[in-house]
């Protein structure tokens, strides 16, 4: 049987129980090692800690000692089908790794504290997976426990909930579970203390999702390098969206070359055709509608100016250069308009600068906070319309891989962006 | 090829052009275990048939004769650049695991790489760590800055969001990178089915023993297995609730033992 992989990351405030979650799941469909049970036993007597589902994920000293999520993590989980999940800390200071473990992510669950409800980093983290476009499937209304199992409360913090979600603009229609992630209730086992409830556990939440694999028409191919591989030149890079065949008319851009697919290479052998994913090797001839007399000379001279950052696209609906474009970013640091930084696009990673910060938006609530400010604070979103070197974007909701973007300040990140 | 092994393949193969491309001095790491093994083969496979750059083999001079012979012959057949690294001071004063696992692993691994490192100037290191390994690799990114003192600082992972890779950035620091770091032990073995890439023979079952991890020789056991081929250990890898690393002493010896040696460097 084909496995497809879902990478599913489980977002929601400091101490909702994230970890304790992701921690139940996996000891009670028996997927964590003796070893790391006897370990983790070992810590807390030598720690003198009560036992925690969390430490099979926090497993870095620090985190054990401030009980708390510090970094995010990625642990593999076999069910119906397979899983990544992914957990990430809750604690504010800390969103840089939320970012990190959630940009990964194919779909989201939201963990929500039925005696806290929503809180700052609720929102702070729907606002964020709408941003980098990770939907939300299912939101678990964890610790039920300790409201008594109430369907009461459970509701009350639902339709808060959903309420966050409308205003962000987040599809709200997605299942709702009381769960209490200590006592592995409604997680991998169905609960006997909520009769009220009869949806689904987390477990068949997560394996009723469908996996549509969003595939764009567009052909895109990003390039990495360009090899010297037995006096011939292959430029080496990956398929981001749609299909290349052999024989293909093909621009790159924003070198605005010419050229024809001579062959497609993989290490042992030449393929036809390439699609989204692949990492494949290519070897251009002249194009038809090179002007160039010599074919021979022309081939060469159109690999000679393909290079790193290039994206190549079907003659006919060939890669746009800009030089301008507008962008939706969330900041780690504080950005001031007029200032020069680097921005990478796939494999392009160019200058630019700061023209314009044509809203300043809070990432708590996603309401705009000032218009046309001149600078914005580490933790802010932002609509920033950049001026750069010549580079190749998409709408994020056109192209996705070719709508996101990192900001960069002396070669560190310092946030993300999708094109809007 | 399975569909999952093609896309594990293409994203591995795509992390490993990232790194060729940015780092000018880059080298890959080769312990003759089955993971790092796997590394070199999809090395050659994005570099269409060899390793464009040095191979580092850490010699403790503890590990088992069919390491060095498995190495010897690939290194031949693969036209590999060797590079053994060996702190021989340390050797020459006759440290080892006896007097302490986290002292020996730290002066005959971690010492002799920082030598290794400083000697080449090498500005990135290829590793095979996988996330499934243990819960401290759990956490690691695919790019992985380490200061000039070797350190990993785990406190303060840069962000790694998408697939844009954040290097290590001033004099004397280099980069982790872990192209495999999204493999689980089960991908690696059907890989190397697939691909019929060679293993250490030590990693089948003799006598009722393999080895499912390899180390240095006092500090690796071996588990109880029947598995004497790769079909063999795969489906004993789809029942087993053991860890991988569950042979490995190096690891146990004091609490957050893997989080201390890797904060200092240890691979
Ligand atoms: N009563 C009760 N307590 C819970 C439940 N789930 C988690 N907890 C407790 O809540 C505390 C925080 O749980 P974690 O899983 O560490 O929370 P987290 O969301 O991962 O927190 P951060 O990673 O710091 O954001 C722990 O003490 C858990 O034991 C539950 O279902 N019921
Ligand atoms: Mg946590």
């Amino acid at each position: 049987m084909e496995e497809e992989e879902a990478k599913i990351v489980f977002v929601g405030h400091v101490d909702h129980g994230k970890s304790t979650l992701i921690g139940r799941l996996l000891y009670d469909s028996d997927s964590i090692h003796d070893e790391r049970i006897t370990e983790v036993q070992g810590l807390v007597e030598e720690f003198k800690r009560r036992f925690e589902f969390a430490y099979f994920l926090d497993a870095l000293e620090d985190e054990m000692r401030e009980e708390r999520t510090i970094d995010t993590t990625a642990l593999m989980f076999k069910g119906k089908r397979l899983y990544t999940l992914t957990d990430v800390p809750g604690h504010r200071e800390f969103i840089r790794n939320m970012l990190t473990g959630a940009s990964h992510a194919d779909f989201a669950v939201l963990v929500v504290s039925a005696d806290e409800g929503v809180r700052e980093q609720t929102k702070r983290h729907l606002f964020l997976l709408n941003l980098l476009g990770v939907p939300v499937i299912a939101v678990v209304i964890n610790k039920m426990d300790a409201v008594s199992y109430s369907r009461d409360v459970f509701e009350n913090v639902c339709s808060a909930v959903k309420d966050v979600m409308r205003s962000i603009g987040i599809n709200d229609d997605v299942i709702f579970i009381p769960a209490s992630a200590i006592n592995g209730e409604n997680i991998y086992k169905r609960s006997e203390n909520m009769d009220w409830y009869n949806g689904m556990t987390l477990i068949e939440a997560l394996d009723s999702v469908e996996l549509r694999r969003k595939s764009e028409k567009k052909l895109r191919f990003v390039v990495q390098d360009v090899y010297e591989i037995a006096s011939c030149r292959v430029v080496v890079g990956r398929v981001a969206s749609g299909v290349m065949n052999v024989g293909d008319e093909v621009v790159f851009e924003p070198s605005h070359t010419h050229a024809r697919i001579a062959s497609i290479k993989t290490a042992e052998r030449d393929v036809s055709t390439a699609e989204k994913g692949d990492s494949v090797g290519i070897v251009l001839e002249a194009s038809d509608s090179a002007d160039s007399a010599d074919s021979a000379d022309s081939a060469d001279s159109a690999v000679s100016a393909v290079r790193r950052g290039d994206v190549c696209g079907h003659a006919h609906d060939k890669p746009v250069t800009v030089r301008r474009f507008t962008g939706e970013a969330v900041l780690l640091e504080h950005l001031k308009t007029g200032e020069r930084l680097n921005l990478k696009v796939c494999t392009a990673l160019v200058d630019a600068e700061v023209s314009e910060i044509s809203t300043r938006i809070d990432s708590e609530s996603g309401e705009v906070l000032e218009r046309f400010p001149s600078e914005v604070k580490a933790g802010d979103a932002a609509v920033i319309v950049f001026e750069t070197e010549p580079v190749v974007v998409e709408r994020f909701s056109e192209i996705p891989p070719l709508g996101r973007f990192a900001l960069l300040r002396e070669g560190k990140n310092i946030g993300a962006g999708i094109v809007i | 090829m399975s569909s999952r092994l093609r896309s594990l393949e293409n994203r591995s193969i795509y992390i490993l052009r990232e790194a060729y491309a940015e780092f000018d001095r880059p080298a890959v790491l080769w312990s003759t275990g089955k993971d790092s093994t796997t590394v070199l083969h999809l090395c050659r496979k994005a570099f269409f048939g060899e390793v464009p750059f040095p191979v580092i083999h850490i010699d403790t001079g503890r590990k088992f004769r069919e390491m060095y012979e498995f190495r010897d012959r690939l290194a031949r057949e693969w036209n590999l650049n060797m590079i053994i690294a060996r702190n021989e001071d340390a050797l020459n004063s006759g440290i080892g695991p006896e007097k302490g696992k986290l002292a020996c692993c730290t002066a005959l691994k971690t010492q002799a790489l920082l030598k290794c490192i400083s000697e080449h100037d090498f500005d990135a290191l290829i590793l095979a760590i996988r996330r499934d390994e243990h819960g401290v690799r759990a956490k690691e990114r695919v790019y992985s800055p380490r200061d000039r003192n070797f350190r990993w600082d785990y406190r303060d992972q840069p962000l790694e969001v998408w697939d844009y890779f954040q290097r290590a950035t001033g004099e004397g620091t280099h980069t982790r990178v872990h192209p495999i770091l999204h493999w689980r032990e089960l991908d690696v073995w059907e890989f190397i089915k697939n691909e019929q890439i060679p293993v250490n023979p030590l990693y089948f079952a003799r006598n009722g023993k393999r080895y499912r991890s390899l180390g240095c020789e006092p500090c690796t056991s071996p588990i109880e297995s029947n598995a004497a081929t790769i079909d063999e250990i795969i489906e004993e890898l789809k029942r087993t609730k053991t860890a991988e690393r569950a042979g490995r002493a190096q690891d146990k010896e004091k609490a957050f033992m893997m989080m201390k040696l890797r904060a200092l460097g240890y691979m």
